[in-house]
């Protein structure tokens, strides 16, 4: 025998019914409202079946900085010190040694211009000292600068700078002056979103400035000179006399640390083949130490390291070491 | 009682039954360890021309034909591998990667000659897509009627080189050779921050699979291994533009220099000797190359082969 519906099931059937439409209509009108960094409706084909080695979800969202000339093609990546050679393979170790955190990394084409695109990559260094080192030893000296940050600057077709604990390098695949002005405006999106504290590297005041050479100054973070317990060394490049001279210092924990320092490097020199000069230069415990035809000077002042590496001209070496010791002595060291 | 008794003597024994006490067993391990054969043509010896141009193309054209043309090394009926560097997703201005109208004219003579096929491969860690996409390599590819082989994970099998220390039991990309019977290494000279210079030896690290950056702390035996590992029937150094700083990336222009050369040989260790010079480097600088040298794979002294010295001009 036929069982009857009664209504309150009728009711039922019919509201489920209704549920299931609205959430259908739902889920189809949202379609049209996609990401089109996650889905990658980008101006590349290649780019759309990306499947992203990092998760999207973990990743800082760098369309934030970028202006209205610009869509992005890619989603935005994070690599950690784990992956960082996964994307840019040998040159993770001058990252690494440099105390490293995270890469974040998203490719935008230009709205004008579909054929040219551009790709930021964000390191977070941990300090500005950090960024200022995988910065200063990239450096491209034929660049303009920019007052973009205190470090900054551009070629044709790239930017470059440091903000606080970030190193920001933007590169475009076509040198045009449309991009160049897209990867500009890029930056200072980024330096006025992003809020860092004014850390100073106070090391770079402690190099005179006379026969320096605009920009040179660099930090390596470790084995410097070859010297593995040679870390954390900053180095400027001077012209004395047509003389390119490297002059090199590097604040130590305390004065005794320095002195026993500047002692194992020129120990280690000896050992290396160097025979040691003497020198009358008024320097308290100066070494010169001649080696494969260059001159190294070291010395210590205060809990300072310093010095000239490699000098071609032992007058000009011994020069650079004295206008080096009196501006240590300005700065208070 | 009884229901409950028997339903958990049920599951314990169905349990029982499926526990696999040994657990999987590694995916490369699993793997028949492969060798990959000899692709070089030891009757023609050792080969180099070297070409000063601007335009790849001519420079390239005139390269093989002062070795005697592509007939030389490509046989009608041959299957050709075409390694490339396409290890970043960067534009072609920036030379960072194998420079893709090396790409297409190099299939297009290995066609003409009567290659049955040319596959073009590599195996770019992040997003290889993406890489061979951006890089024009893709498009140079396909433009010539090459195959372009993206890797897949089970496309790696182990191998062990005899006498190596690094390369034992590790992951090659091995599927793409497999019918192989020429290969071709195809790379741009490059500054590279760990080894001083990327060059064709360099380029068979793309070749590598599994966690490979472990072998940058040792980058000179790497590079050693690796062409002991690969003997190519030719190899082709494009230093029409040097990366002559900020390598292996680059990224500014400014990173490069017109070096107007192309360097054709089937020495790739003298090939990786002459291009040091094009970085203004010497061989005492690269050690990599010298640790080759003393492996058999080839000579640093390039001068030795005679290379054949040209002008597109």
């Amino acid at each position: 025998m036929a069982r009857t519906v009664q209504k309150t099931e009728t009711y039922v059937g019919s509201t489920i019914l209704l549920v299931l439409v609205v959430i259908a209509s739902v889920i189809f009108l949202e379609q049209f409202d996609y990401n089109s960094a996650i889905l990658q409706r980008g101006a590349f084909q290649a780019e759309r079946s990306i499947q992203p080695s990092s998760p999207i979800t973990s990743s800082p969202n760098l369309i934030q900085y970028a202006p209205d000339g610009l869509n992005p093609i890619s989603p935005a990546e994070t690599f950690g010190p784990e992956d960082l050679s996964d994307k840019i393979n040998g040159k993770a170790e001058l990252y690494l040694s440099a105390g490293f955190v995270s890469l974040s990394t998203q490719r935008f084409a230009a709205k004008e211009d579909p054929e040219a695109w551009l790709e930021a990559f964000v390191y977070h260094m941990g300090s500005i000292r950090n960024s200022f080192s995988v910065y200063s030893l990239q450096r491209r000296f034929e660049a303009e600068n920019l007052a973009l940050s205190e470090f900054a600057y551009q070629t044709e077709n790239a930017l470059y700078f440091v903000h606080g604990p970030y190193y920001v390098e933007v590169i475009s695949s076509v040198a045009r002056e449309g991009m160049v002005a897209l990867m500009l405006s890029f930056g200072k999106n980024y330096v006025s979103k992003t809020p860092v504290s004014h850390a100073r590297i106070h090391e770079l005041g402690f190099f005179p400035s006379k026969y320096l050479s605009k920009g040179s100054i660099s930090l390596v973070p470790a084995d410097a000179f070859g010297f593995e317990r040679f870390d954390s060394i900053f180095t400027a490049q001077y012209n004395i006399a047509d003389t390119e001279l490297t002059a090199f210092l590097s604040k130590r924990q305390s004065q005794s640390e320095a002195a026993e320092l500047a002692a194992t490097y020129g120990s280690f020199l000896l050992a290396q083949g160097g025979t040691e000069v003497k020198s009358s230069l008024d320097i308290p415990g100066a070494r010169l130490v001649q080696i494969m035809d260059t001159f190294e000077l070291i010395f210590s002042q205060a809990n300072v390291l310093a010095g000239v590496h490699g000098a071609e001209n032992r007058k000009a070496a011994e020069e650079l070491a004295l206008m080096l010791r009196e501006k240590l002595g300005e700065a208070g060291q | 009682m009884l229901k409950g008794t028997v339903s958990i003597a049920a599951a314990s024994a169905l349990s029982y039954l499926l526990y696999d006490g040994t657990g999987p067993g590694r995916a490369s391990e699993e793997k028949k360890l492969v060798t990959l054969p000899d692709f070089s043509l030891p009757e023609l010896g050792g080969k180099m021309s070297l070409v000063t141009g601007a335009d790849r193309k001519k420079s390239l054209n005139l390269a093989l034909k002062a070795l005697g043309g592509i007939e030389t090394f490509i046989s009608k009926g041959d299957r050709v591998l075409l390694k490339v560097n396409a290890a970043f997703a960067s534009p072609p201005i920036l030379s960072a990667t194998t420079n893709p109208e090396v790409v297409t004219e190099v299939a297009r003579l290995c066609f003409k000659a009567g290659a049955a096929s040319v596959v073009v491969t590599d195996n770019p860690i992040n997003h290889p897509e993406s890489c061979f996409f951006l890089t024009g390599i893709e498009a140079a590819a396909r433009s010539a009627g090459a195959t372009l082989l993206l890797p897949n994970e089970s496309f790696f099998h182990p191998t062990t080189i005899p006498d190596a220390t690094l390369i034992r039991s590790w992951p090659i990309l091995w599927d793409p050779f497999q019918g192989i019977d020429k290969v071709i290494g195809i790379a741009p000279v490059k500054d590279h921050h760990r080894s001083g210079a990327s060059m064709v030896m360099k380029n068979w690290y793309g070749l590598l699979g599994g966690r490979r950056n472990i072998f940058h702390q040792d980058i000179h035996t790497i590079i050693k291994e690796l062409a002991m590992l690969v003997r190519p029937t030719l190899v082709i150094l494009d230093g029409t533009q040097t990366m002559m700083t900020n390598g292996p990336t680059g990224g500014s222009l400014t990173d490069l220099k017109q070096t107007n050369t192309m360097i054709v040989s089937t020495d790739q260790v003298a090939a990786d000797a002459f291009g040091a010079t094009l970085l203004g480097r010497n061989t005492a600088e690269l050690p990599f190359i010298a640790k080759a040298e003393a492996a058999g794979v080839g000579t640093a002294d390039y001068e030795a082969l005679q290379p054949i010295r040209l002008n597109t001009a």
